[in-house]
């Protein structure tokens, strides 16, 4: 076994426990025996996310397990990697992107939208979730405040497609539609309501829209 | 208004969405569900092995599931969206509610009138069937036919509603003026259906369309559907509330309306797997009486990749949970039978099957059948599976659950390897004369051989 296998092997079991410490601390001394950030993200926290969402795909694990990893990444990220990477001057950001996530107006279903927050979480995105509910205008203002790259909606009723719609109206309406592609999913919605709502593309499942945001980000 | 006790009990519960402690809604998925589910599968041992019974008969391990669903109950209560703090219930407050549920009830009027009881594991007690094509969206112009094809099913004792598409060639928008539309429509649409099927006075599942409670307080008002429909609302997962589903309790409370209250626990989500869901199952059903009410309590377990109820796993669950529900309790409660196969295949029958037989024997009181393929796709819905499945029920009653347990494994042994499949098979407009409102030749005939199935393999005789 190499030594990043072994050592992945050891990160994934630290991230499912939320073993903040050691996953930590398994960074930290990766990078003073010489190894870079960019590599310890590559070798190390890409496939055990990875290996993460798929775990979940099967349900050999639980959604709670896969937060707690992407959690404990997350730490990871902040505490070693990023300072790192800013110190090294490489300016390369190890996120793919930042997507907006938000369960429409009127609309309470959250556990795909929540699936979908982590799979791209643990695929190497930034999520920023808005929640559910959440009205038209507020999508537009916090993408703008964000800066995000992608807004991504989520829609189980019908009754609420028209929110979507007016994101994207919104959006045309200020000018500023090129800047946001667009990506919507959640069980009321298909590639034709995509469509229809003025949307770039539909994700039908957490897995797939990770592979429309890379798309949508010219990341495949 | 409602007796001085009950509207009590109701303003208390209002009280506590203001009062209660302040917690962040990531602390409550995390910290407050999901370990203290963990906790208490380990502390009250809840497990099954895959070749363990599917629909188990020991009323201690029935009882110890009832115990750790009400512990969770009790510790954890209610998180209110809205004002985002924790709702909690003393022992005594939530004994007193479950002591004032009636043991039967009699909803519906007139010679459509039917009386639902409180049940027992193995009892021999009827059981009430609650048809309908359960929130699958349908076209404006299909509203009325789709729902009379139900109505006219002699076997059905309460309707449910479909979802509409369009309020008069309008889109319809959440909490906007055409949900208060649409819920107007709806209800005259459902009301004329059953005129037209002759059953004037049968209890309407409603209000469908009510994304918000909108909708519901104006399908429900003067001329619209009657306290003596059934009224739903939610406790969303997992043991959350908000307004809008407080704001639609008050509305029955005032209306002395029936309702059907109903909680979703996610397998594979905070709860975790089969034990998590059976705890979370008995936890949601006392949780959905203390805060909304509910005249009746429904449970539809859903898989987070299939969507479905009839998941191996979920068929143990709910039996489980209903069984110490059952033994503890009056609660007058109801599986949700959600399967991943739709019309025109045989799978749909099998699925429902197993989580029907599942929950009669273990105490169910009210079968709500079938939401096919799921309930996400336009039409794919008809009566004829939710007439097996009311037949299927009565023909098991007095069933003993060892004697249940070879047929439900059996009958899950047809459908598990391919349920990831989502067998949706085919839309009403496909498997019934639109004319007649009949099952087609083909349809009528898959059913029939199914039934012939039924009645070799098990010796169940159902239609
Ligand atoms: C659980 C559930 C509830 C729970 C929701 C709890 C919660 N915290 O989310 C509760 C009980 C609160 C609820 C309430 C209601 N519900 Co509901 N609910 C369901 C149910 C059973 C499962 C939904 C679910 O979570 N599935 C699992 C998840 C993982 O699937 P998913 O959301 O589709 O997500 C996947 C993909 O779609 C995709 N995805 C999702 N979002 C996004 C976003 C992006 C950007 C991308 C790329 C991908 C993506 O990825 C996910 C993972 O693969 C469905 C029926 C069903 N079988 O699906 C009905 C259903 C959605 N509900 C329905 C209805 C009608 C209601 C009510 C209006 C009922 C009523 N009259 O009171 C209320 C509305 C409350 C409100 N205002 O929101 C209808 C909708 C009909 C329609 N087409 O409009 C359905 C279809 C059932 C039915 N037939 O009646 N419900």
């Amino acid at each position: 076994m190499s030594d990043w296998e072994s050592k992945q092997k050891q990160f994934i079991k630290d991230i499912l426990a939320g073993d903040e410490e050691a996953a930590v601390s398994m960074a930290r001394t990766s990078l003073e025996e010489g190894a870079t950030p960019v590599e310890f993200f590559e070798n190390c926290i890409a496939p055990s996310l990875q290996d993460v969402g798929k775990r979940f795909e099967t349900l050999d694990i639980f959604l709670p397990e896969m937060v707690t990893a992407a959690d404990t990444v997350e730490k990871v990220n902040s505490e070693v990697i990023k300072p790192a990477v800013a110190e090294s001057q490489a300016g390369e950001s190890m996120s793919l992107g930042k997507v907006l996530l938000a369960t429409v107006q009127g609309d309470l279903h959250d556990i795909g939208k929540n699936m979908v927050g982590l799979m791209l979480k643990v695929n190497g995105f930034e999520v920023v979730d808005l929640g559910t509910n959440v009205p038209p205008a507020d999508i537009v203002a916090r993408a703008e405040q964000e800066q995000v790259d992608i807004i991504g909606m989520s829609a189980l009723l019908t009754t609420c497609l028209p929110y979507m719609k007016d994101v994207c109206d919104f959006l045309e309406g200020k000018g500023i539609r090129d800047k946001y592609p667009v990506i919507i999913g959640g069980a009321a919605t298909h590639p034709e309501i995509a469509e229809e709502m003025g949307a770039n593309t539909h994700g039908g499942s957490a897995a797939e829209g990770v592979e429309k945001c890379k798309m949508l980000l010219g990341k495949l | 208004m409602t007796d001085p006790t009950d509207y009590e009990i109701l303003l208390n519960t209002l009280d506590k969405a203001e009062n209660g402690p302040i917690i962040d809604e990531k602390e409550w998925d995390h910290q407050y569900i999901s370990q203290t589910v963990q906790e208490l599968v380990q502390k009250y041992d809840i497990s099954w092995a895959t070749d363990d019974p599917m629909v188990p008969w020991d009323d201690d391990f029935a009882d110890r599931v009832y115990a750790a669903g009400l512990e969770m109950a009790l510790r954890t209560g209610v998180y209110c969206l809205d004002t985002k703090r924790q709702m909690l219930w003393k022992r005594g407050e939530l004994e007193h509610i479950l002591k004032r549920t009636p043991r039967q009830v009699t909803v519906g009027a007139g010679e459509d009138a039917v009386t639902v009881y409180s049940r027992k594991p193995d009892d021999s007690t009827r059981v009430a069937i609650f048809g309908g094509p359960w929130g699958v969206p349908v076209t404006e112009e299909l509203y009325g036919p789709f729902i009379e094809s139900y109505a006219q099913e002699p076997v059905f004792d309460l309707v449910e509603n479909a979802t509409l598409l369009s309020t008069h060639g309008r889109q319809i928008r959440a909490a906007s003026p055409w949900e208060a539309v649409a819920g107007w429509q709806e209800a005259q649409m459902a009301l004329e259906a059953i005129e037209r099927a002759g059953r004037p006075d049968i209890a309407v599942g409603c209000v469908e369309i009510s994304t918000t409670e909108v909708g519901e307080l104006a399908g429900s008002t003067y001329g619209g559907y009657r306290p003596t429909d059934i009224h739903h609302a939610a406790l969303i997962s997992e043991q959350k509330t908000a307004y809008h589903q407080l704001i639609k309790s008050v509305h029955f409370a005032h209306t002395q309306s029936f309702s059907e209250t109903y909680f979703n626990p996610m397998y594979g989500g905070y709860v975790g797997g089969g034990p998590g869901v059976a705890i979370a199952i008995v936890s949601g059903m006392l949780l959905v009486k203390a805060s909304l009410g509910g005249t009746f309590c429904n449970t539809g377990p859903t898989h987070v990749h299939l969507d479905c109820s009839t998941h191996p796993d979920l068929i143990v669950a709910t039996g489980l949970a209903f069984q110490g529900l059952a033994r503890n309790t009056d609660l007058l409660v109801s599986p949700f039978v959600r399967p991943t196969a739709g019309p025109g295949t045989k799978e749909i029958f099998y699925e429902s099957a197993a989580l029907t037989i599942a929950t009669v024997v273990s105490g169910a009181s009210l079968i709500d059948c079938v939401q096919s393929a799921t309930g996400n796709n336009t039409l794919y819905s008809s009566p004829l599976e939710a007439r097996f499945c009311g037949e299927l029920s009565h023909s098991v009653e007095g069933m003993t659950r060892k004697e249940a347990d070879p047929i439900v494994k059996k009958l899950v042994n047809k459908y598990k390897s391919i349920q990831g499949e989502r067998l949706i098979g085919k839309p009403f407009t496909e498997v019934y004369d639109l004319e007649s409102l009949q099952p087609t030749p083909d349809w009528l005939d898959l059913y029939e051989s199914v039934c012939e199935e039924f009645d070799q393999e098990f010796g169940l005789s159902v239609n």
